[in-house]
């Protein structure tokens, strides 16, 4: 009982105690803080590249693409564990802007183009979202409100609008009578140019419907067309109609490595059956990858990123490490006549060490405690406080105008918390041992003579 | 084989290393006590008495020679069932008290019965505990400090609770390094007072001192000159 009742006094009566509270509270709300950002923003990443990607991908790199789509797209829309599936065309235009209807937009640029269809699309991924006047009608979301008869377009907010300081789109409230031409070099099935000597580009001109807003760098390189067009654009409606990705969303309960192997199996005996049929090559060429394999280049780097800095911030558990050593090797150093008091009433050298290392998990229990609370309050207000700084000092902790990140994360995670909090107690406990395993050693008679004291 | 002694010192050595040199302390001490004995320990400075006394609660262990509890060889005992001796056969009480700054008067009293038992333990005894202490306290004229941290205490106070903490697991032997060595005359004569009157009702005490006065309050005398007993009336 006496182990419990002296580290609890210890802790309150010492006031080299507070320091070491100090600093495990100090360590703890960084490591907090730090962690619980980068968490969420890898977390904030992830999600957006899942809701643009769906759970599973049916792709080609060959911008050639691969036919038969239609036939896999039934087979898959029946099995159980599909909740939806959407073909999609990707590939690259030459964009040029000849109305801009009062849109910062000029000029001409390649972009991304994705040929989809909207309503599947919506089922697949979180399209329906991210667009902004057509949430409810996504349907005719390529038919332009001033003229519902013109081809429409949706390209990311980010091609049209700039961001302010603040990190707000000067959108203008209702879609404007901007004219985009789309330029594309149609491939045959062979991969050759289609139009050789013919002039070689398609050129159609398309009218911005909608804008979306993904949330990251799509916003900025992709504009949304209507399938057909693109497939026409790109040469691929000609014969055999191809596309080059099928996107597919797994309904509940099914996890993304089980669903995937599914679709992969699925996928292997529908080539097979089409073993000899026209343009099959291009289904060899068909990879079939999760969503978290698929988007693995631009996810492992943030996911490196985090790890690093994870890394970096864990290192200051070691200064905990180091001052709680110090603090209670001074401790013992001061309370060595105590130690011979309690050896002297029969207390064995493993009691000592149990006092000791008591008190060092209340410190480390009184500093994350602390360390947590005032983290949690600071994430809490974190980003009135960023607003706070940029107000009186211009300091922002990124750039608005250039990132797609817009608040900082700040959802606590507690599982992170709780190891975080279970670190900080243990190198309290790691510490302080070397000390402890000390005062267990020292002989009561040296602490206790007179010349001693 | 039957031995009618407490506490025995055979042949007891005991010497320190100081800087270059070792300091033969104790040189072949022989010494017996029997229960219920009041014998003061005097010497000159550096004679060995405390380091005696040391040896004789296992606080510290001889370099030769042995010392026996009722037959039973000290320096054969593992360190727990020394600690468990320390614990429950003798209490200790020193010339600076070494009370715990960070407990009070009864928390102090209480030390030796909570370090003689688990948690456990300690919740089944600890009503048990605090009456004895309380008892102890009140005996001794502290029930009104029962709250009271040591540094509120005078010293003879003080040295009133560290006499009750020595007796709270009622040990056989109570050993008294200078108890009235920090204290002035008056306040040292109440506690010579205490413990004659603990030796009274049966209680064995060896008392170290330097003043052949307080000694001399014993019923028994042992002298310590170079590192052996020159005389024991």
């Amino acid at each position: 009982m006496y182990k419990f009742t002296l580290a609890f006094r210890y802790l309150i009566r010492r006031r080299i105690s507070y320091f070491a509270i100090a600093a495990v509270a100090l360590c703890v709300f960084v490591v907090f803080v730090v962690i619980t950002v980068l968490t969420g923003l890898s977390r904030d990443f992830k999600q957006k590249v899942h809701s643009s990607v769906g759970d599973c991908v049916v792709y080609t790199k060959s911008l050639v693409g691969f036919g038969y789509y239609d036939e896999f797209l039934d087979i898959l829309r029946k099995e159980p564990y599909v909740e939806a599936a959407t073909p999609v065309v990707n590939s690259y235009g030459l964009v040029s802007v000849n109305e801009t209807g009062g849109l910062d937009v000029y000029g001409q640029s390649v972009r991304e183009i994705a040929g989809v269809e909207p309503v599947s699309l919506s089922k697949v991924m979180g399209f329906g979202k991210w667009i902004e006047y057509h949430k409810n009608d996504v349907a005719d979301v390529f038919r332009p409100a001033y003229d519902v008869n013109l081809p429409g377009c949706v390209p990311g907010i980010n091609i049209i609008f700039e961001k302010d300081i603040q990190g707000n789109y000067n959108t203008t409230g209702r879609p404007v009578k901007a004219a985009f031409e789309i330029s594309c070099v149609p491939l045959t099935a062979k991969g050759a140019l289609a139009r050789v000597g013919t002039g070689e580009l398609n050129s159609k001109t398309f009218y911005y419907s909608d804008h979306f807003e993904a949330g990251y760098s799509l916003d900025r390189r992709l504009i949304f067309l209507p399938i057909d067009d693109v497939q026409l654009l790109c040469g691929m409606a000609t014969g055999h109609k191809r596309i080059t990705h099928i996107h597919i969303k797994f309904k509940n309960g099914v996890t993304l490595n089980k669903g995937t192997q599914k679709v992969k199996n699925l996928w292997d005996g529908f080539v097979a059956s089409k073993a000899g049929a026209p343009y099959e090559n291009l289904l060899g060429q068909v990879q079939v990858q999760s969503w978290k394999d698929f988007s693995k280049v631009i996810v492992a780097l943030v996911e490196t990123q985090q790890t690093m800095m994870i890394v970096c911030f864990s290192l200051i558990g070691m200064i905990t490490v180091f001052i709680v050593l110090v603090v209670f090797y001074m401790i013992v150093s001061h309370k060595s006549k105590d130690i011979g008091i309690l050896k002297s009433v029969g207390a064995s050298g493993f009691s000592i060490l149990s006092v000791f290392l008591n008190f060092a998990f209340l410190i480390g229990l009184a500093g994350s405690a602390i360390g947590v609370l005032v983290g949690w309050r600071f994430l809490v207000h974190i980003n009135k406080i960023e607003d706070w700084m940029f107000e009186k000092f211009q300091f922002q902790l990124w750039d608005r105008q250039i990132s797609s990140i817009g608040d900082i994360p700040n959802t606590v995670d507690l599982k992170v918390l709780a190891i975080i909090i279970l670190c900080a107690i243990g190198a309290c406990l790691l510490g302080a041992l070397l000390p402890s395993w000390r005062a267990g050693r020292i002989k009561c008679v040296d602490t206790l003579q007179v010349a001693q004291l | 084989m039957k031995n009618d002694y407490l506490l025995e010192a055979q042949d007891v050595h005991k010497s320190y290393r100081m800087g270059q040199t070792r300091v033969r302390v104790l040189r072949g001490l022989n010494l017996k006590l029997a229960g219920g004995e009041f014998a003061a320990i005097v010497g000159a400075s550096g004679s060995g008495k405390s380091t005696l006394l040391h040896i004789l609660g296992a606080l510290d262990r001889p370099d030769k020679g042995r010392v026996c509890f009722k037959g039973s060889d000290l320096s054969r005992q593992s360190g727990r069932r020394l600690n468990r001796f320390r614990n429950r056969t003798v209490g200790f009480v020193f010339q600076f008290y070494h009370l715990l700054d960070e407990l009070n008067v009864l928390e102090n009293v209480l030390l030796p019965k909570m370090a003689g038992k688990s948690l456990a333990g300690w919740l089944v005894c600890r009503r048990t505990a605090k009456n004895r202490a309380s008892e102890l306290l009140e005996q001794f004229g502290l029930s009104e400090r029962v709250r009271h941290k040591p540094y509120q205490l005078s010293g003879g106070e003080r040295q009133r609770v560290a006499i009750a903490r020595a007796l709270m697991n009622e040990p056989e032997i109570l050993l008294a390094d200078e108890p009235t060595g920090n204290l002035d005359s008056e306040t040292g004569n109440g506690i010579l007072k205490v413990l004659e009157r603990l030796n009274g009702t049966g209680q064995t005490i060896v008392m170290v001192t330097h003043d052949d006065r307080i000694a001399a309050r014993a019923k028994r005398i042992i002298r310590l000159a170079d590192g052996v007993i020159r005389q024991d009336k």
